[in-house]
């Protein structure tokens, strides 16, 4: 079957569209992920979107949700241009559905991401992956150069964190002349999926980025008191298996320290090497995700702060929705990357905040944008 | 016993005269309890 993109001109956003969304795993975040959708301003919303998911029950909540999104369009719009058309993809083989889709956002489990994601290149479709897997992470970034043989973007680590974290760290890195430590923390999780990345993180050996070489430090370890936005507050966050420094190294290699974090309790920490006791939550925010940049700036070091507390499950589906959008309109170069590597953190953070993620700054110093 | 007393009465109260002196004259302010976060505008973020 033919790429509908040999066919196609991907549109600009703001311009009437007709692109196709594929959404690979409708748990907690995929099902927010096609409300964010469903939820864009009309003249860029999808006029498709591919729903794919092993368990039938959450694809049939999905198509409800389109219906009814649908529905109240239909009262606004006298014409059909507002609504959306809904098809279905195979569990165990999506490629079909990769072929008639511009763009695929996977949030199915760690660990099945590298091969949809050489599915989805291979089809000619961009992807955008909210895996938050260090090693999965790996597997994607190494896709670059498939990436870039078939002219198509691979948006690696599109979720809360990182991704948003990665815009943050960008947006600060930015206002510096130059880069000498980025510190991440994150609280929060999103479905049960993300729940036991948590807990498998935090038993799992990190890497930090200290004095130009990557250090392995022990999960668990490393206490250090992170300050969040309200209503999550002060919480203790220790290293763990997090892929954020993986991807901010590669756009700040010069840093001397790139660290992450993870909250945790006394409980969380002793658990932490057993099975989980009790089902995960359905969705277990609310949360927050801080960075915490250190450089030079006309000659003097400073620190800036910045964080998001919010659901991770709707922050990070908003975040690959934005991501998506945005490679559709051709703001991501070919090849993988993290958000990290966007020259325009600006740009997509404002257009986060019209999504409802309100961004922190710590102090009163503000901002000049050298991206708008 | 009365002399016991008269020293845990002079004791409190010179506690307390320091305690007011320091809390009245003292230069230190009060402590930030809360804040700190802004939320950033759009005019930040693209320069609008």
């Amino acid at each position: 079957m033919p790429s509908s993109l040999d066919a196609e001109v991907i549109p600009l956003r703001g311009e009437p569209v007709g692109y196709s969304v594929a959404v690979v795993g409708l748990g907690t975040t995929g099902a927010h992920v096609v409300k964010q959708l469903l939820a864009t301003e009309p003249d860029s919303r999808p006029a498709r979107i591919g729903l794919v998911d092993k368990r039938p029950e959450r694809t049939s909540a999905a198509i409800a949700a389109v219906r009814t999104a649908n529905t109240a369009a239909g009262s606004r719009h006298r014409d059909d241009t507002a609504q959306v058309a809904v098809t279905t993809g195979r569990p165990h083989d999506p490629a079909d559905l990769f072929h008639t889709s511009n763009v695929a956002i996977l949030a199915s489990d760690c660990g099945t991401h590298a091969a949809l994601a050489i599915d989805a290149l291979r089809s000619g479709c961009h992807v955008v992956s909210m895996s938050d897997n260090p090693d999965e992470i790996d597997d994607l970034l190494a896709l670059d150069s498939l990436a870039r043989h078939h002219e198509r973007s691979l948006v690696v680590g599109a979720g809360m964190v990182p991704g948003l974290s990665c815009l943050l760290a960008r947006f600060a890195g930015d206002q510096m002349d130059s880069v000498h430590a980025i510190n991440v923390a994150k609280a929060g999780t999103a479905g049960p999926a993300c729940a036991r990345q948590h807990h498998r993180a935090l038993k799992s050996t990190g890497r930090d980025w200290v004095g130009h070489r990557w250090e392995y430090r022990r999960g668990g370890s490393g206490r250090d008191l992170a300050w969040f936005p309200e209503p999550i507050g002060p919480r203790d966050c220790y290293r763990g298996a997090l892929p954020s420094p993986i991807l901010l190294q590669r756009q700040y290699p010069d840093a001397r320290r790139i660290s992450a974090r993870v909250s945790a309790t006394r409980r969380d920490r002793f658990t932490s090497r057993l099975p989980m006791l009790r089902k995960p939550h359905r969705d277990g925010g609310p949360g927050a995700a801080r960075v915490e940049v250190r450089g030079r700036r006309d000659g003097a070091i400073e620190t800036i702060v910045l964080a998001v507390a919010a659901f991770p499950s709707e922050s990070a589906a908003a975040v690959s929705v934005e991501a998506a959008l945005s490679v559709l309109a051709g703001m991501a170069p070919p090849g993988a990357q993290g958000l990290a590597a966007w020259s325009n953190p600006g740009v997509v953070l404002s257009e986060l905040r019209r999504r409802g993620v309100a961004i922190f700054a710590y102090g009163d110093d503000r901002f000049d944008s050298k991206t708008g | 016993m009365l002399m016991l007393a008269r020293r845990v009465v002079a004791a409190l109260g010179f506690a307390g005269m320091t305690a007011a002196l320091f809390r009245l004259r003292g230069q230190g302010g009060v402590a930030q309890q809360q804040g700190g976060w802004r939320e950033l505008t759009d005019a930040e973020l693209v320069g609008r």
